[in-house]
């Protein structure tokens, strides 16, 4: 699943382990949904959705692929 | 906004984890360790002759039991309370040692039966059951990387 998070982190001059604190997760989880190796749960993608104060959609693109996703 | 992006440390291996994560591994760790200790004690004990036999042995034995209970919700309370990404890679690495247990147990005893290796023995699927799980525990780590 193709997402923005890393534009939107950088955006906001965020760190990875920023973010992380403020999702509440580890920075490798952050980390692996940036880079599309992992697709974030859907409680994740609700705080990831608040933390940005965007829509899921603008966010999170079902039909794109970052790269190898384990799901 | 690019600092942002390239000024990100290099993840470690073990990385995954939040302090909440830190702090219940902390704890089953412990409770590990408790068990264990007891276990090896207890095992000396009943080799050396210092322990008694029969009827009291069987309660000393089963004193141990309350321990290795600790250690189960120890470790089912960190699973329950960790990170996403680590409760994954520790799901897909209990499975592969549950996998590996099952196929190398009944390998095992096929080959006892056909008279190529001895009796099984419990100590060796423990080691293979530990071993599996720290191996697919480390390739979770660096597969997600």
């Amino acid at each position: 699943m193709k997402n923005r998070l890393k534009v939107l982190r950088a955006e906001r001059d965020w760190t990875q382990a920023e973010l992380a604190r403020q999702l509440d997760v580890s920075r490798q989880t952050v980390n692996a949904i940036e880079t599309g190796k992992y697709d974030p749960s859907l409680p994740l993608a609700f705080r990831i959705a608040q933390v940005f104060q965007q829509p899921i959609e603008a966010i999170f693109d079902p039909g794109g692929s970052n790269g190898s996703s384990p799901h | 906004m690019k600092d942002a992006i390239e000024q990100e440390a290099p993840l470690s291996s073990f990385g995954c984890s939040t302090p909440r994560d830190r702090q219940n591994q902390r704890r089953t760790n412990l409770w590990t360790f408790a068990w264990i200790s007891v276990w090896l004690l207890m095992t000396f004990g009943f080799k050396e002759g210092i322990l008694p036999s029969g009827p009291l042995a069987f309660l000393l034995v089963a004193a141990t039991v309350p321990l290795g209970i600790a250690v189960v919700l120890a470790h089912r309370k960190f699973l329950r309370e960790a990170d996403e990404l680590r409760r994954k890679i520790e799901l897909e690495a209990l499975a592969l040692s549950v996998g590996v247990t099952l196929v190398g147990s009944f390998t095992y005893w096929l080959m006892e039966a056909a008279g190529i290796v001895e009796a099984a023995e419990l100590d060796k699927i423990i080691l293979l059951t530990a071993g599996s799980y720290v191996l697919g525990t480390i390739l979770g780590f660096r597969r997600y990387r």
